[in-house]
Formats: structure tokens, sequence, C-alpha cells
């Protein structure tokens, strides 16, 4: 971790900002912009400044001007990896081998393959977004609404990169608002990106800003032509709110994930690696992630029980904590830790049922609980397990958090994987997953139910 | 001795250590002697907690010091019957989260002398070091309205013992009624003695909106003093410490240096004070707790203690809970210095970690009511 604070922005040079002498301290120091509204103002002008040459400039040129930064940022000889793994722990509170495993899943999307998937995947063709191309009914263009303004809230790194290449890919010049703890990424990426083509680098402009800095964020709003918001409700709705309503607007708020786990993966030849898939599934991102799952239902009836899987599940964590551990907790995650913890061990102190495994010092605790309810109760590796007679019974238990439900990472379900995904589906599951690849959905995984960079475009139809 | 008679004769001598006042020094080797007679005395009557401690293999016979005397979350209190006699004399809730009336905590005090030696002690010497007050304006509903509630419990104890007259503002739907309080400001204009007024701080909001509704302001006579508690949490609104307190001087004449702010929680008998009243501004932003009540700052990740001045989670050891647990980790996060604390709520001005949802706002979303 660096000393000296880091600079929470990055904008292409014609806009410099003032960098006054305003400071967020913490673990991970930023220096801010110290630009206004006006600013800003003038930033998202210049941006949309930059759109006609994106307009003109073919998508696969795009592709691979961003794949190469990509690439950069997986290359172990790479000065740009080294200052990204160099920062990142501190910045998003991860241990070093966490914050490398997260760079290199995160990075692996960003490549020019990749990438070409995402566009193939999005657009069959991708001509639509160069030109009016032919359609099964007519001609069809697809053409970003003008400047694109992401708002991010959240510490899991590489969401602002992700961000930021699917609206370069619909050739929106872009306004990015980071995270707190995922400055680091996007701010190094645009600049790789400036140096490698400029005319590319030119579109876009990563500037963080506290959240009390509102007037900031709606000049922001004030001149886009497509809006992303990623992070709690209440962050979202505020910015919807302030979004003007013939403005594009692509929310993605809190979502919670969980696992099922069939009575197949229970084997006595299958636990231990079932147990260590979903110890990754838990800890990826030290569990701030929308994907990361909080509950885990046990189905009955196989060789072992719950709580011999929370046993296993147990053991891989600890494995895991000495591979890729735990990070920085902030006191409030810690807080809800303690709390949770230790009133669980109380509960099984009383005689309800409930069995503790933890890590002490580590953040890591397994709780099986035959009445957890589904909810989030904390982040920092605390997953609980419940029992359940068939796995038919899971789609019912977590309908109650209906909107907010994401993806459901599965094991040992065997043949019955498709009827429970559809079941799953009907109450607002949006992924479906084996355990193992849960952290990482693919670039073109529908993101919280819609399209990635579809919900970026509008479609235009040419007809006659 | 039977346990009974064991707890009785604990009981006493405690509300006679509460009585002596919070200036009454209790050393720390006396503190931890008497500590640790409550924790052999939680173990042994509380069944729940006496497994919890076998588990950590902390027994009374393993420990030596207060500060290992095994903690329980605050959380604790929603899930297990934390009694450590045969019955209750009364039971408080925490006030109502999100998940409805069955995930409250549950505080059961075999002893009210106990809560009320502790509790007017030190309300006595924080709010009115003078002496008695002429009368108590309160906003806090009385307990035949909340008769769950310890707040409520602890107003009416002063109504009963440290106030010449009451008057309860916050007993009427829809919430404080400003017609009562102009009545009783006028009646109490000339009145030399203390006058006070109590309340938390979203009933007072909800009452200067009212005045500031009707464009009215209320001059409470020169020897008023406010005592306001609690935050906002779960709250739809919120406002800062500062323009509450503006407000208050604005329409009601208390200026901010005779506004004391109480942190206390239905967990905990005991209760802290602003020292403002007694310091001055010197005391302004510092809770005091009273000699037997300890408060620590533990690091979030491994609970070991802090260095003082160094933030962290707040662990209180009240002997005032000897009825139920004395040992409580909170959620609160503030800095401790020479048995002082700076409350500084959950780590300020943090963004919420990760996509990971929120579960309050979760919760709020699966009952529909957002």
């Amino acid at each position: 971790m660096t000393g000296s604070p880091f600079d929470a922005w990055y904008v292409p040079g014609w806009v410099e900002p003032p960098a006054g002498p305003d400071r967020l301290q913490g673990p991970f120091p930023l220096r801010l912009p110290g630009g206004d509204a006006e600013w800003v103002r003038k930033l998202v002008i210049g941006l949309h400044e930059r759109r006609e040459a994106l307009l003109r400039r073919p998508v696969v040129s795009i592709v691979s001007a961003l794949g190469s930064v990509g690439a950069r940022l997986l290359d172990p000889e790479d000065l740009l990896r080294a200052e990204a793994l160099d920062l990142l722990p501190g910045s998003a509170g991860l241990s070093a081998p966490m914050a490398a495993a997260v760079l290199d899943g995160m990075a692996s999307d960003w490549t020019t393959d990749r990438l070409t998937g995402l566009l193939t995947a999005e657009f069959p063709d991708p001509d639509v977004l160069d030109a009016f191309a032919r359609g099964r009914h007519g001609r069809l263009r697809a053409m970003s609404p003008g400047v694109c303004v992401q708002i991010v809230a959240g510490s899991v790194p590489g969401v602002g990169v992700t961000a930021l290449v699917r609206s370069l890919l619909t050739k929106a010049p872009t306004l990015l608002k980071p995270g707190r703890g995922d400055v680091v990424l996007p701010v190094l990426f645009a600049r790789a990106l400036m140096e490698s083509d400029p005319d590319l680098g030119k579109a876009v402009a990563v500037v963080y800003w506290p959240r009390a800095q509102a007037e900031l964020e709606a000049a922001a709003l004030r001149g886009a032509g497509v809006v992303v918001a990623y992070g709690g409700d209440e962050a979202v709705r505020s910015v919807r709110d302030r979004t003007p309503v013939s403005v594009q607007f692509v929310p993605y708020h809190h979502r919670v994930s969980f696992g099922v786990v069939g009575r197949d993966a229970l084997a006595p030849a299958r636990i231990h690696r079932t147990a260590s898939e979903a110890a990754g599934a838990v800890a990826f991102f030290d569990q701030r992630g929308c994907v990361s799952p909080h509950v885990l239902y046990v189905e009955e009836g196989g060789h072992h029980d719950a709580e011999d899987f929370g046993r296993a599940l147990a053991s891989a964590l600890a494995i895991l904590e000495s591979n890729l551990p735990g990070g920085r907790l902030e006191s409030g995650e810690g807080a809800r830790l303690q709390q949770e913890r230790g009133s669980a061990e109380l509960r099984a102190a009383a005689g309800l049922g409930v069995v503790v495994f933890h890590g002490g010092a580590a953040s890591w605790t397994v709780v099986c609980d035959p009445e957890a309810d589904f909810e989030p109760l904390c982040t920092g590796r605390f997953v609980r397990l419940r029992s359940v007679s068939d796995v038919r019974q899971v789609p019912s238990l977590v309908s109650p958090l209906a909107g907010h439900l994401q993806t459901a990472g599965v094991a040992g379900c065997g043949g019955r994987l498709t009827g429970l995904a559809e079941e799953l589906a009907r109450v607002g599951v949006t992924r479906v997953a084996a355990l193992p690849d849960v952290p990482f959905p693919p670039p073109w995984w529908h993101h919280d139910g819609s399209g990635p960079l579809t919900s970026l475009v509008r479609w235009v139809d040419l007809a006659g | 001795m039977n346990s009974l008679q064991g707890w009785e004769a604990l009981a006493s001598e405690l509300e006679a250590l509460f009585r002596r006042g919070v200036h009454e020094t209790l050393e720390e080797e006396r503190f931890t002697r008497i500590a640790l007679r409550v924790f052999g005395h939680q173990y042994r009557g509380c069944s729940a907690y006496r497994a919890y401690c076998q588990a950590r293999s902390k027994t009374p016979v393993d420990v030596q010091r207060w500060q290992d005397v095994p903690m329980v979350p605050t959380r604790g209190f929603k899930d297990v019957e934390l009694l450590s006699a045969d019955r209750a004399e009364a039971v408080f809730l925490t006030s109502g989260t999100s998940r409805g009336p069955e995930a409250r905590g549950r505080h059961f005090v075999p002893r009210l002398s106990l809560y009320r030696s502790a509790a007017l002690t030190s309300f006595a010497a924080h709010v009115l070091p003078e002496g008695r007050a002429a009368a108590m304006l309160s906003l806090v509903p009385s307990p035949r309205i909340q008769p769950r509630s310890s707040l409520s419990a602890m107003v009416e104890m002063v109504a009963q013992d440290l106030v010449e007259e009451a008057v309860w503002l916050g007993d009427g739907e829809p919430g404080p009624d400003p017609d009562l309080l102009e009545a009783a400001a006028d009646r109490l204009a000339a009145e030399t003695r203390p006058v006070l007024m109590v309340g938390t701080a979203f009933a007072f909001v909800h009452l200067l909106d009212a005045l500031s509704a009707r464009g009215s302001s209320v001059r409470l006579p020169g020897s008023a003093r406010i005592m306001e508690t609690g935050g906002f949490k779960g709250r739809s609104r919120t406002v800062s410490r500062r323009e509450l307190y503006d407000a208050l001087e604005e329409r009601l004449g208390v200026p901010p240096t005779r506004i004391v702010n109480e942190y206390g929680m239905t967990e905990l008998l005991s209760q802290l004070y602003e020292p403002i009243l007694t310091e001055g501004r010197e005391g302004s932003g510092w809770h005091v707790a009273p000699p037997w009540l300890r408060v620590r700052a533990l690091d979030p990740s491994t609970l070991a203690p802090l260095e003082s001045g160094t933030p962290g989670l707040l662990a209180f050891f009240d002997l005032a809970n000897a009825g139920s647990v004395a040992h409580v980790l909170t959620e609160d996060v503030g800095v401790v210095t020479g048995g002082r604390v700076r409350l500084q709520g959950r780590s300020a001005g943090a963004e919420p970690r990760g996509c990971s949802l929120a579960a309050e706002e979760l919760l709020l979303a699966a009952e529909g009511s957002t």
C-alpha cells in the first residue's frame, strides 16, 4: 500500500480538474479532483463532443483497443498489472492474494476474445453498431443515446472497468463515478487506454466523488444520454429520481445470492470437492459481491447431512483462509459479524439445534441453522446452512426476496437441474450456475436479467 | 446460602453501591471482585449462558479478570432468554426492527429496584445536578402507553423520584402535543427551580416540525434543560445533531449548553451521559459512564482490546445487568479514553460495502414497504 493519497480521477487532458486540497482519509487515502458542478458540466460536454469520432469508428477496433488494455492487466510482466496489484489490496480492503485472484478473474473477461464473445452474444450482427444493417424485418441500427454516465457505489473491484467497457462497446463516451473501494482499476484502465489509443481514451473520464457531493452527480446526470446506477436500493433510487425521464436508465440495485447443494454432491467421494467449491463462492470478494451466496440449502437424504457438510465447508474455508486470506473488515462489517456469530453461538448453547464453526480472528463462519431465514446477515465469509428435505423446497424459501434474487449456485442436482432452474426463474432468480463458476459470470451473462450491452442502446428501425 | 438468598444479597449490595453516586470511585480490584461475583451468579442462574461459557472454556474457575468474562452480543437478547434468576419483575423490549415484533430483543429484569437505583443516580448527577426539578415535560410516552419500554420505565422513575410534576406530552396520538407544551411553558414561565424536558431525538424533531408548521415557538424558563437520547436508526428522516440543537434553541429557548445527550440501550440497565451541565463545553462529545459500568473499545475483527483513543466496537460490563448478562458486546463504534466514550456510530461516511444487499434494505423490500 502506498503512503501518499491516490488521485481519485482520470480525465482527458482538456478538462484537468483544479485538484484542490480535498482528501478522503482512511486506510486508503484518496485525493479528490476538487472540481465543482460547473467543471463536471464542462467535462460531460467535452465527452459529448467525442461522440462523433466514436460513432465513425468500427466497433471491432474498439474491441481490440479495450482488449489490449485488458491483456496488459493479465500480463505478469506488465507494469500496469504490477501497479494494480500494488494498489488493489489497500483500495478494496482485500488481502493481496485475494486481490490478485479477483484481478485475474475480472480481467480475463476484458480480453479481445471475451469482448468479441460479449459483442456477438448481444448483437448477433455487430454491424448494427456501425451502420444500419439488414435484420429479419427491415434494416436496424443500435444507437447509443449519448454520453453514458455510470454511478457505482460499493467496493467490489472490477465492477467499474466492466461498466466502462460495456458502454464503450456501444460507442458511448463515458463518465464513470466508481465505488470508493473500486477507484484504482478504472483510473489505471482509463490512463492505459489514453496511452495506447488516445482517440478512445479521450472519450473516457473517471471521477470519484463522495456521496455528499450530490451537486457533482446532478451535473453529470443532466448531460447524460444513458445512465447506469450500481449500488444499494437507496443509492439507485436516488440516481433514478434525478435522471430525466427521457434518459435511458439501467438500474443494478442490490441483489442477493444463495446456493443449493443436492444430495448427489454429498456423496463420500464428492463432499469435500463440493465444500471447497462452496467455500470459493462464499470467500471471493470477501462475500461482498452480489453473486456471493449467503445461505446454502443442503438436501437431506444423501450420505452426509447438513452438519457434516458444515464441517467440511469449515475445513475448506480454513484452507482458503491460508491461500486467499480474508481482508480488512470495516468496523460496521466487523460489528455485524460479531453480533451474528456470537448470537449463533448463544443459540447453539441454548440447545436450539444450531451448530457453529468459525475461524476466530479470521472472519469465516459457518452456521448450521435449521431455522435460517433467507437474508444476507453480514459480509466477510459468513454463511448459513439450512437443511431441506428436497431441493424443490428452495424456490419458496427464497421467494420472499423475489425482486432481489440473483445467482443460485448449484451442485449435485443431476437431472433435476432444469426443473429446479425453471422454478427458481419463476421466483426471480436470474442466474443458475455451478458452484465453481459463481464468482465470475461470463461477460455475456444477462446481468440481473437484461443484456449488458443491449440495455445501453436505442434500437432504430429503418423501413422502406 | 441458597442461590435465591445469594442473588438477593448481591442485588442489595449493588443497589447500595449505585446509590453512593457516580463520583464514588470503584477501583479496578474491587470492580473485578464484584464483577466476578456477578459472573458466578449469572453462570449458575442462566443455563444458556452457562453452556455458552462452557463452550468457550470460560467458567468462573477459569476467569480471573472481568475482561475475560464471555461477552454476549446485543443481538443475543433477541434469540435467547438471558435471565439469571427464577423470575423477572419486568421484561423490556428493544425497539422494533423491520423484522417485526418477534425479532425484538428482550431484557429480563428480575429486580426493578436495581434498575431504578442505577438509572436515577446517573440521571440525577448529569441532568439534575442542582437537585429536584419543578416539572418534567416528557415526549417519551409513559409506561401506560409503552409498558415494555425501558426508556419509558426510566422516565417514569424520574417522574416519581426526581420531579414535582410530570407532564406526558407524548401519550396522545399521533405524536407530541404542541398545545400541551405551550400551556405547560406558560405556566412554568416564572419557575426558577429546574425544569426538565426529555425525549428521543426523533420525537423532538416531530415536535419541532409541529411547532414550525404553526409558526410558533415556546420559551421554556432559564432553568430548563433537555435530555435527548437515541439516534435515527431505522427512521426515514434524519437530522444532524447540530441542526437539531439549533432548532431546539430557536423553538424552545434551550441553548446547546443545556442539552444533555444520553447514550443507553435496552440491553444495558446503566446509561452514559454527556457531562455538559457539569463540565460545560469541555464535556461536549463525550459520554461518561458511572463507576459500576466499564467500557472498552475492541478490534472489530479479533475483539482484542484497542489502545486508548483507537475506535472500535464498544463492549460494556454493567453491574446493573446482574439479573441478566453483564458483559455485552454492542454494534456501536467509538473511542474510549479514561472511561469516557466518544461515539462514532457506524463507520462514518462509509459506503455500504459491495453490491451485496444491505440487510435492512432487503427486509424492508421483503415486506413491501419500499
